[in-house]
């Protein structure tokens, strides 16, 4: 699959043990660049997990990890980030007693050191980009408002807006449209065939429409291992996956 | 051989005063997660308590223990109530309110009783001296040994067999799934609070014959019993009793071979490096956090 | 948006050109002493604002790099009464009577006024700088960076208490020679010593307020709501908290040096728990969150303190009153006078708000907000 394309992040025998309990078992998983890959299982079947020991929060207890052919596994947080990594949380963690401009301004970090943005100053050289951002997810009307202060639904589309601002090479989104209306979930999945391309997604979701609309390639997970990978109708007929949801009412509607 | 003896019961005088110490900030800390910086004041108070009733009333020490234990937890349930509760998720703030309480507690006491140094005398029946294989050791010393290791069995049985040490441990593991099983969290918090605080004001009466009584008393403890607890580990009553008896035998040692002051920096340090490296304490498992 | 910061610099502006301009109305050397000693506590509540209301580190032991400023200066000082509290050798006095034949290697440099000045800043600077480094590398935060900061603060000022023949000891660092830059005297009671401080705190005010207003300033309240989120952009956070808790020792340094010239001699108190308790109580009862609140919040508590200090018997009870001011403010002003000032202009002045709320033109998110607002 997806020979064609030169893969941008690649998982060797990624393993992952707390304490005995092995949440992701010998994992291999190539992503190709401006891909945008869904990664979807069961509950527990360690698409948080893999998500984590990407961006660094946890770490892999043996095999490997590469971004653009270089191990990153090893590296802090911040420098696989700098690297061009980045993750939305399932749980909304926007800084709430910030404004939403200020918020977004955090997330615009291409330049990460202390000294240099000792001496920056809300300068406008990037602020036509914060405001094109806030345009493509509603928060235009916003800026000024503290992110405490924003709906639920708005608490998603600024989390969204912070990986906009950043923009890194690699997206890790957990669950971005949970929470969100029908309406939401349709603008969320159009924004995602725009950014597809540009950026590389990685995507786990439950919401097996939300899957369709946006998937090319599908990966799914089960007890830690790849289950099975392939386009929406390739995986929703395999019998291996239709067994591991079985019990959750079918794939369709997990 | 004496010699050696004498050092290891010197150890474990100390290791009492701390263990005595400690266990009712261990109680407190482990349970409720709030340090309490007040503790130190609570021991002092228990120390004057003492020394009120012995000048005051004429009641001997150990008739005392109870009515001190009994004041000293109720000061803890009121501030509990008026203060504390407003605080279980404001970890920060805690420290602060208990530092403001503590110097509150402390300048009541220097206004009431006088800054002066007050002393305690020893139950009469416990001034002598008992022989241990060729060293002598004070009778009242020993009895503190003891009153200290029977405090830690209470509080022990309490925890692991008593259907109230039983809720404890459900709301240490989560206290919100704890109050959907109807446990009243708000209440066990409140009684361990007091009973800390009790627990602090005894221990404070059992040291007043060995130290002098005074304001500042407090500020020495609170320290003390920060390290025993940090080393032993939050939530681990064995650790508590371990890193007691450790730091006493150790701080004998020092005190043998070294000046105070940097016998007294060295064990800050320790817990200056023991917070970086181990935050769980010396003796607790290392768990998933 | 640019109107609020030219604002608020008018306000700071407002207020060091008050606190400049009041030597004009007082004329009384006693006083002017006194009014210094609170400007050098507004210094301090400045520093502790900037590393607890701006990036969330409580820090308890700010007195300890107030206390290395101070040390510096006065080491500095010392040295300048040579020969007139000397021994024979050139020796400080107390040096003399504890039998300390030789000057000690850290007190050579002390000689030049560059070095001195320096010093008192960078000592300080480097030395939280090394303490940030081991404590945010291993990412202690919250309550065990307070507790740290305690102890190691207990740790410099029982070392300092114990190397008497190095120090002072207990007694510290006392009969001073008098300031002097650029062949101009500065007395302690005076006007001039009075200008020397009022623009060491403006200069502090300013420098910080440009820190928090710069981008690095706003990293570190996103590193205060959410130290974990801000690492996964990229920044390096403990670098960051290293750097906000070092450039808030160097203010407090800064201040030391000042207290040194003040006060007319160095004490180990100047590092002990009272005073870090105080500056504690200064911020929280000015507002954290804001260098100008923390910083009024210093001279409102040392100047009502200082009022009553004639009396004794008042001063005892005072400790107690600001006790209780203390936890009353912890438990019900969590943000201070600032905190409780702007919420009440906000309750005053709605109308700055409407803007934002009539450009909201769908209804869900308008209830939101008010939803949010509430």
């Amino acid at each position: 699959m997806n020979t064609s394309r030169e893969p941008l992040l690649s998982l060797r025998e990624a393993t992952v043990s707390f304490q005995g309990f092995i949440a992701v078992d010998h994992l291999d998983l190539d992503v190709g660049k401006g891909e945008l890959r869904c990664l979807i299982g069961p509950n527990g079947a360690g698409k948080t997990t893999t998500l984590d020991l990407i961006c660094g929060k946890s770490r892999i207890t043996s095999g490997e990890i590469s971004f653009k052919g270089v191990p990153i596994h090893a590296l802090k947080e911040f420098q696989i980030a700098r690297a061009g990594i980045g993750r939305k949380f399932q749980v909304p963690s926007v800084f709430r007693q910030l404004t939403v401009r200020e918020n977004l301004s955090i997330g615009q970090s291409r330049a990460t050191g202390v000294l240099h943005n000792l001496l920056k100053f809300g300068s406008n050289d990037d602020r036509s980009r914060l405001e094109e951002i806030a345009v493509l997810v509603g928060l235009r009307d916003e800026m000024e408002t503290l992110a405490a202060h924003l709906s639920h639904g708005q608490t998603q589309w600024l989390e969204i807006a912070l990986i906009l601002a950043q923009d890194p090479a690699l997206i890790l989104m957990d669950e971005p449209t949970a929470g969100m209306t029908a309406h939401e979930t349709a603008k969320t999945a159009t924004l995602f065939n725009r950014l597809r391309g540009k950026h590389t997604l990685i995507v786990v979701e439950h919401d097996m429409g939300f899957v369709r609309d946006i998937a090319e390639t599908i990966s799914v997970m089960h007890q830690g291992r790849l289950l099975a990978q392939g386009t929406t109708d390739e995986v929703a007929n395999d019998p291996r996956v239709r067994e591991a949801y079985l019990g959750s009412g079918g794939i369709g509607h997990a | 051989m004496d010699f050696i003896v004498s050092q290891i019961l010197t150890g474990l005088s100390l290791s009492s005063i701390l263990l005595l110490v400690a266990l009712g900030l261990a109680v407190i800390y482990g349970v409720t997660g709030v340090i309490n910086l007040a503790h130190g004041e609570f021991v002092m108070l228990g120390a004057y308590g003492a020394w009120l009733l012995q000048t005051q009333l004429g009641l001997g020490l150990i008739v005392s223990l109870i009515p001190i234990f009994l004041l000293v937890a109720a000061l803890g349930w009121v501030i509990e109530v008026v203060v504390i509760r407003h605080l279980y998720d404001r970890p920060l703030d805690t420290i602060l309110a208990t530092w403001g309480l503590g110097v509150m507690i402390q300048q009541i006491v220097r206004l009431t009783a006088g800054g002066e140094l007050r002393y305690v005398q020893m139950p009469p029946s416990l001034s002598g001296s008992v022989n241990i294989l060729g060293a002598t050791d004070s009778a009242y010393r020993l009895f503190v040994l003891g009153v200290a290791l029977a405090m830690f069995c209470l509080i022990w049985v309490i925890y692991r067999y008593t259907s109230f040490g039983l809720k404890l441990r459900a709301i240490t593991q989560n206290s919100g799934i704890a109050s959907c099983f109807g446990i009243n969290s708000a209440l066990a918090y409140r009684v361990t609070f007091a009973f800390g605080a009790g627990v602090a004001g005894l221990a404070g009466a059992l040291i007043s014959p060995l130290k002098s009584v005074s304001p500042e008393m407090g500020t020495t403890y609170v320290v003390d019993a920060f390290m025993v607890v940090v080393l032993g580990g939050v939530q681990s009553l064995l650790g508590t009793l371990a890193s007691s008896g450790l730091l006493g035998e150790i701080s004998g040692v020092l005190a043998y071979y070294s000046n105070d002051t940097i016998a007294k920096a060295l064990v800050l340090l320790a817990i200056v490096i023991i917070i970086r490296f181990r935050p769980q304490g010396l003796f607790a498992p290392r768990v998933r956090a | 948006m640019s109107g609020k910061v030219s604002f608020q610099i008018l306000t700071y502006g407002v207020v060091c050109l008050a606190i400049l301009l009041l030597p004009i109305v007082v004329d009384d050397a006693f006083l002017l002493n006194k009014y210094s000693r609170y400007l050098v506590s507004g210094m301090l509540a400045i520093a502790l604002s900037l590393s607890w209301g701006y990036a969330g580190i409580l820090n308890l032991g700010q007195a300890t790099t107030f206390g290395l400023g101070s040390y510096c200066m006065a080491m500095y000082l010392k040295l300048k009464t040579v020969p007139i509290h000397t021994g024979s050798d050139g020796l400080p006095d107390f040096m003399v009577w504890n039998n300390v034949t030789e000057l000690p290697w850290i007190w050579v440099p002390f000689h030049s006024t560059a070095f001195a000045l320096a010093a008192g800043i960078l000592v300080p600077a480097l030395f939280a700088a090394l303490l940030g480094w081991f404590m945010f590398g291993g990412r202690v935060t919250g309550v065990y960076a307070a507790i740290i900061t305690l102890a190691v603060m207990v740790v410099v000022n029982l070392i300092i208490i114990d190397q008497q023949s190095y120090t002072g000891g207990f007694n510290g660092l006392t009969d001073l020679a008098q300031f002097e830059l650029f062949g101009f005297e500065f007395d302690a009671y005076s006007a001039s010593t009075y200008y020397l401080v009022a623009i060491g705190l403006t200069i502090s005010l300013f420098l910080s307020l440009a820190v928090t207003r710069s981008k690095t300033g706003l990293i570190l309240q996103a590193v205060r709501d959410q130290e974990e989120r801000v690492r996964f952009f990229g920044y390096d956070v403990a670098l960051y908290k290293t750097f906000v808790f070092a450039f808030s020792a160097a203010i407090a340094g800064f201040a030391g040096m000042f207290y040194t010239i003040v006060m007319e001699f160095a004490s180990p108190t100047f590092l002990g728990v009272p005073l870090s308790l105080s500056i504690v109580i200064w911020v929280a009862v000015g507002g954290r969150q804001s260098l100008l609140g923390a910083m009024l919040g210093a001279l409102l508590v040392t100047g009502v303190q200082g009022a009553l200090s004639e009396s004794e018997t008042f001063l005892e009870t005072w400790t107690l009153i600001m006790g209780a001011l203390f936890v009353l403010i912890v438990l019900f002003l969590p943000k201070g006078l600032a905190g409780a000032f702007s919420a009440l202009i906000d309750r005053l002045a709605p109308a700055s708000r409407a803007p934002i709320s009539q450009a909201v033109e769908n209804s869900p998110k308008a209830e939101a907000h008010i939803g949010g607002a509430a």
